[in-house]
This record gives C-alpha cells, structure tokens and sequence, in this order.
C-alpha cells in the first residue's frame, strides 16, 4: 500500500488492467461455470475483506459474518415478496438492517471485552441459523423462500435492467464488490484505518493517545456488516433462494481461512487469497472423495509456510531489511 | 507560577487494600516533577488513576481548571494529558512516523468523514503531524530509521519513541511511567537531555521513577510516596535529608544511624 512515489503507476495500472479483465470476462466467455465462480468470488470476497476490516485491521476475532449475510439474503427475500418493495430499496434495507444487528451485539459485548465480543459473534450466528429455521411464521422454516422473482433494476434514464442472465448476476454481483473494496480500501488506507490497526496493536497505548476503541470497533464492525448484508441481499436472488443454510458454518470457515491465509491487515492479501481459494476447491473437484483432504493438505503446507499469511510474511521481509546491518541510513522509504 | 495539575484526595483500594491513600499535590505549569517511593508505595496507581486506565475510589483531579475526574482516558489524552507506560508500548507493525502521527489524530478536529474524502483540511493537518513527528523524531535521534517498522528499535529507543509520542498532540502535562527503568546509561543521559529540551519548550512533566539520582537530577520538585500515603513534597535538596523518605528507602534503623553519623 505504500509505494515509492516514482511507482505510484504501477499499482494503479494493475488494478485497471484487473478491473478491465474482470468486466471483459463475460465478453469472452458466456461459460456458466466460469461465471458462477466469478460470482462466487465477488460473494466470497466481500465477507472475506469485511472480516479482514474486523479481524485484520481491528483486532476482533468475529464470526458473525455469515449472520450479517443471511439477516440480509432473509432481509431482502422477505421485503421483495412479502412486502412488494422495489429489489434496490429491499436491498438497502438488507444492508441496513445488518449493520444495525451488528452496532447492537457490538456495542452490548465490547463493553466487557474483545473476547466477550468473539464468543457472542459465535453464539449470534449460531442463533440466527435457529431462528431461521424454527420462527416458521416469518421465514417459513427449513423450506426456506424459494423462487425469488428476478430483479429488475431501474437504471437512470428509464432503462430497466431484468437480471436473468448468468452474466447479468456477475454483473451486479461483481460491480458490488468492486465498490465494496473500493470502500474498505478507502477506510483502511486512511487515519481511520491507522487508528484501527493501532487499537489492535495496543489498545491501552491507542486510547492514551484519545483514541475512543469502542467507536473504531463499532465503525469496522457497521461496515463490514452493512457490505455482508447487501452482498447476502444480492447473492439469494442469483441463487432464487433463501434458506436456513445461508447461515452455515461453511461460510465462516471459509472466509476466515481467506483471511488466515491472506495475512489479517493484509487489503491485498486477503483480496488474492480470496481468489485463490475459490478457485482451488474447486480445481480439487477431479476427485470427489479426495476433495476436501486435499484441500485440507493445501492450507496446512500454506501455514507452515507463511504462518502470518502472505501480507504477515511481506511484513517480515520488511522488518528483516530494516535489521540487516547497513553502512548508512537509508532516507528513502523502501 | 500557575498550577496545571491539582490533584485532590485520590484514594484507590483494591480489595482491602489501600493502593493509593488520600494523595494530594498540585504541579506548575512549565516544572519538571518527580514522584518516587519504593516498590509497592502506589507510584504507578496514582497516575493509572489520574490518567484514566483505573477508576478511583475517591478524589479528583483538574488539568488548567478542567475537571477530569471518573472520564475515561482518551478523553483525558485529547483534555492534555498524555502519558508514557512502565511496560514500554509501541505499535510494532507500524513505521516510526505512522507511531507519532497516530498519536495526532484525534486532536486535530478532522472528523472521519473528512478523514474520508481526502480534502484540503486533511492535507494540510497530516502535514502539520508529519512535520511534528520528523522534529521530534530528530529530537529523540530516531530520523534515520523514520519510515522503519518500530519492531526493529532496541529496547531504550523504545523508551525514546514512547516518549517522542506522549508529545504529538502538544498536551498540557506529559506523565510519565519509569522513562529510564532497564536502561543502559548512555541513554540514560539521552532521555533526560529529550526530557530538558521538551521542557525547555513549554511541556510540564511528571515523572514517575525508581531512578533517584535521575530524579534528583532533573526535577526541580519531588513527592515521595509511601504505602499509599504522600510523605514528603519538595525542592531535591530537602528529600535527600528528610527523615521520613530515609526510613522509608532505607529502614528506620539505617536512617538513623545515618543521622547520627551526619549530625
């Protein structure tokens, strides 16, 4: 993230290049496959980058992820065909409503502690998936919401967009992400992400230097559940379904892995690692029983390899440099 | 001389015990003050408690007029009164300039949405902090090593950084928590020259220090706890010989026998 200004191009330049590629694919390929793992990815991306912005740069171990995702993909559903709101407004709402779910298990556990915070994300996701599946009256149960209608989406100048089309669901799940990174970078790479990273430095030094922690948790948490609820909004009408098993554990485990591995703090990491592993379980797919052995296999070598994640073994290489002995002091940033 | 720091009555238990007893003392604005006291004599509690990280059983303290009793310690850090800690902190992962700018931020009126767009106000007060944080990075000898992580700083430049950050956002009164404890003595002699500089500009200091001779050295007041309780309050020269801080450091039977010797 911090480049020497003489390269400032460089990272730009790649990122537009990715940008162009990402949006040319459907051009290319009109392979469903291809372009439901590229969803997928956007899906994925966004809860993994939320995390990365609670975990990674804040310090909160959380796993409430996957309820901001499902109180949203439910959020959405409900509003659309129980209430006949329009599909961007039931999405808003969706976004909203889990960042308000997220300030009030935030703000009623951080007040005794992170760890307090840890164990009521856990029980939270836990719960919700309960909820959805036993307040039958509301979510209709274990049956779920099926046959979700398909979006329309009314674009400036009176055009109608109807997402119907494979591509068209990359689309609006990709063009979501793009934003929702745009933003989390946005946050990271600014005084409030310093702020963040420094409370989960030290916390005591932080609120020393009138740092207020409570309010830069409750920001990383409001964000990253409000990103986690629209994505859930958008992700059950690619799938045309809601159900209980949008809380499953699966999620959690996985985002948290792409965290794990892409190095917590790391924007660029977690963003690669995000990408990587949805690509890879599914490249395992040539052997069914060996599948998820071989996946296992594959994140025990990662950590043996890079136990910080590859944005923790960047940072050692920094520190190492700096520790090499050197005739004089450099005065240039590396 | 007008008094910055008027602290009245701080009492703290824990449990049965009384960590802090009763303490009063008022510290000028511009003075460089000690406190010391052997272990366990409620040195470090009294400015957990005045600082904001432990809730006091009674008393209160104002910093210019400005009562900061029970408020919580970012409040009591943007209020003017930052502090250093016994255990040294420093944000590891962090560059040295990214340690003193963090420091800045939540007193220079740049709310998070500002802190957000980019905009001119932004620019102008991280130019403010950069600037503030290379002179003081100058001051402490630590400007070669300004864009390194601070997990490469030996353990005194530690010290030297902690104390290089107590001053970013220009505080009133700097407090702190056993600057030169474990270290070597050349930089003994270094943070104190930081010390008198910074002073020299207008900071008031408290100190808190096992380190007699470089209390008595560099305060121009010392107040001498012991068990909680405040036993002596003056000028270095007069709690070198008063009687009651002999006891305490020394043993009643020491002290007189100094005494007798002596007088």
């Amino acid at each position: 993230m911090r480049v020497a200004a003489g390269n400032r191009w460089l990272p730009a330049a790649a990122v537009t290049v990715g940008l162009v590629a990402l949006f040319a694919l459907p051009q290319v390929t009109g392979n469903e496959y291809v372009l439901a793992l590229g969803a997928s990815f956007a899906a994925m991306s966004v809860l993994s980058g939320g995390l990365n912005l609670v975990y990674g740069y804040t310090g909160l171990l959380s796993f409430a992820q996957v309820g901001f995702f499902g109180i949203g993909g439910y959020a959405a559903a409900l509003l659309v065909t129980e209430q006949d709101w329009p599909f961007w407004a039931a999405i808003a709402a969706a976004g909203i409503s889990a960042a308000l779910v997220g300030l009030l298990i935030g703000y009623s556990s951080l007040r005794l502690s992170r760890h307090a915070f840890a164990i009521v994300s856990l029980s939270f996701a836990l719960l919700c998936m309960i909820v959805a599946r036993d307040w039958v009256e509301l979510t209709r149960g274990s049956m779920g919401i099926p046959g979700l209608p398909t979006p329309t989406v009314n674009l400036p100048g009176g055009w109608r967009w109807r997402v119907v089309q494979p591509a068209d669901f990359y689309y609006l799940l990709m063009g979501f992400a793009v934003i929702a990174h745009a933003l989390i970078y946005l946050v990271v790479t600014s005084r409030l992400g310093r702020a963040m990273r420094a409370i989960k430095l030290n916390e005591a030094l932080a609120q020393s230097q009138g740092i207020n922690p409570l309010s830069y948790k409750l920001l990383a948490i409001a964000l990253s559940a409000l990103l986690a609820g629209i994505v859930g909004g958008l992700f059950v009408f690619y799938l045309t379904i809601v159900d209980p098993s949008i809380f499953d554990f699966y999620y959690t485990e996985t985002t948290l892995i792409m965290v794990i591995l892409g190095g917590p703090g790391s924007f660029w990491g977690v963003l690669a690692s995000s990408a990587v592993l949805t690509v890879v379980p599914d490249m395992l797919r040539f052997t069914t029983d060996l599948r998820m052995v071989l996946y296992g296999v594959v994140l025990i070598v990662a950590m043996i390899v890079f136990p910080g994640g590859f944005g923790g073994w960047l940072q050692r290489r920094r520190i190492a440099r700096w520790r090499r002995p050197r005739a004089p002091a450099p005065s240039v940033a590396p | 001389m007008t008094t910055l720091l008027k602290v009245h009555g701080l009492t703290k238990h824990y449990f049965g015990l009384t960590a802090v007893d009763n303490v009063s003392y008022e510290v000028e604005a511009g003075t460089i003050v000690g406190l010391i006291g052997p272990n366990g004599s409620g040195k470090s509690t009294s400015i957990d408690c005045i600082s904001g990280f432990q809730r006091v059983d009674a008393g209160s303290w104002s910093l210019d007029g400005r009562n900061l009793t029970g408020l919580p310690p970012h409040r009591i850090a943007r209020a003017g009164l930052t502090r250093s800690f016994q255990t040294v902190r420093a944000y590891d992962e962090l560059t040295l300039l990214e340690n003193l700018c963090v420091a800045a931020q939540e007193n220079d009126g740049i709310g998070w949405l500002k802190a957000l767009l980019h905009g001119k106000a932004l620019r102008r007060a991280d130019a403010v902090a950069e600037a503030r944080a290379r002179d003081l990075l100058a001051v402490v000898g630590l400007i070669d090593y300004a864009e390194a992580p601070a997990a490469i700083l030996s353990y005194g430049q530690r010290k030297l950084l902690a104390i290089a950050a107590t001053m970013m956002s220009r505080p009133r009164l700097v407090v702190l928590d056993e600057p030169v404890a474990g270290v070597n003595p050349t930089m003994v002699k270094r943070i104190e020259t930081v010390i008198r500089k910074l002073n020299a500009e207008g900071v008031t200091f408290l100190i808190v220090e096992h380190n007699v001779d470089f209390i008595m050295s560099l305060c121009s007041r010392v107040i001498v706890l012991e068990a909680g309780a405040k036993i002596a309050d003056g000028p270095p020269s007069l709690i070198r010989s008063d009687p009651r801080v002999l006891a305490a450091y020394l043993g009643q039977t020491r002290a007189a026998e100094l005494d007798t010797a002596g007088g």
